[in-house]
């Protein structure tokens, strides 16, 4: 592959990198060329040493991806992150992605657990309190009947609607900090990956 | 070569190189293969990271020949990093070399118990 093709290619390769970041990188490349031509390398040698245009462009993007997470956190940029990590190879598609999409449909799952608990509780509460004023109605709903029942549905009620609130709580904490460790990880990964000797 | 363990390695010759002297890549590329085998391309990716890191700044320089070149330099942050890493590396590599020579030792021993 001579220069031409080269950069022709690593252009084509991180056609979804915003415009200054590519054009950043590409010239970084140029100037290599430009100075391994000075020195009396010819462009096939230095393209050669340089690496396949195809794993390098996969190593930049997964460090772009990665430093765009970093920069702005939130959920969808560390997937991103995740996904272009995993585009390095078939290890990482089951190191990165999979427990990746495990921990965010576990993590999703309790997020809609908490939020049921709370309108549950909220729901039952309200019931509750209008079957005691309003006693004619149906509700369609089982609920507490006589003064200590109400009063047990009401505190049964109020108590699902904390204990919701606390779980979402301890999920945003989790959250976080597990948004932390998996830049962590997927840092670490990328350290392995870029590692890799030239084929 | 492990290439975990390569990816460290670069980080660190980098940083050494450059508390040396102010380089541009080709200059650290250059230096770096004449002793073990890299990827020169991604050099330029880790340089990114470093710069972004607050490892490393870049600045633009006139050469004698053609455009000008960029320039890295080693900042404060890079420096301590870059003891840790020779530290970590000396305590390893030291390590490593411990053990190699010992089995030799003891296999040398084995063939003249015989």
């Amino acid at each position: 592959m001579n220069k031409d093709e080269y950069i022709e290619e690593l252009n084509k390769l991180l056609k979804k990198l915003p415009k200054e970041e590519k054009a950043d990188i590409i010239s970084d490349y140029e100037e290599h060329f430009m100075i391994g031509i000075e020195k009396g390398r010819t462009e096939e040698e230095i393209s050669e040493a340089l690496g396949n245009p195809k794993n390098l462009a996969k190593q930049i993007k997964a460090e772009y991806m990665l430093r765009k997470a970093e920069d702005k956190q939130s959920a969808g940029s560390v997937f991103e992150a995740a996904l272009a990590a995993a585009g390095l190879g078939i290890f990482n598609l089951i190191f990165v992605a999979v427990p990746a999409m495990l921990l965010v449909a576990i993590l999703l799952t309790l997020f809609v657990l908490g939020g049921a608990m709370v309108f549950g509780g909220i729901y039952v509460t309200l019931v509750t309190v209008l079957k005691l004023i309003l006693p004619q109605y149906n509700f369609y709903i089982t609920t507490y009947n006589g003064v200590l029942g109400s009063l047990g549905g009401i505190l049964y009620g109020i108590g699902l609607t904390i204990l919701g609130l606390a779980l979402l709580a301890v999920l945003v904490y989790v959250t976080k900090w597990i948004y932390g460790l998996a830049l962590r990880y997927l840092k670490w990964n990328l350290r392995v990956i870029e590692g890799k000797k030239r084929s | 070569m492990n290439a975990q363990f390569k990816k460290g390695v670069l980080e660190l010759c980098v940083l050494v190189l450059l508390d040396r002297k102010d380089c541009y890549g080709y200059e650290m590329v250059d230096e770096i293969s004449k002793n073990i085998s890299i990827s020169e391309g991604t050099i330029y990716p880790l340089l990114k990271r470093l710069r972004k890191d607050k490892m490393v700044i870049s600045y633009l320089k006139e050469s004698q020949d053609g455009p000008p070149r960029k320039y890295y330099q080693i900042t404060d942050v890079g420096k301590e990093k870059k003891e840790g890493l020779v530290a970590e590396w000396d305590e390893f590599s030291t390590g490593v070399n411990d053990l190699v020579h010992e089995k030799l030792m003891n296999n040398l021993g084995d063939i003249t118990d015989e």
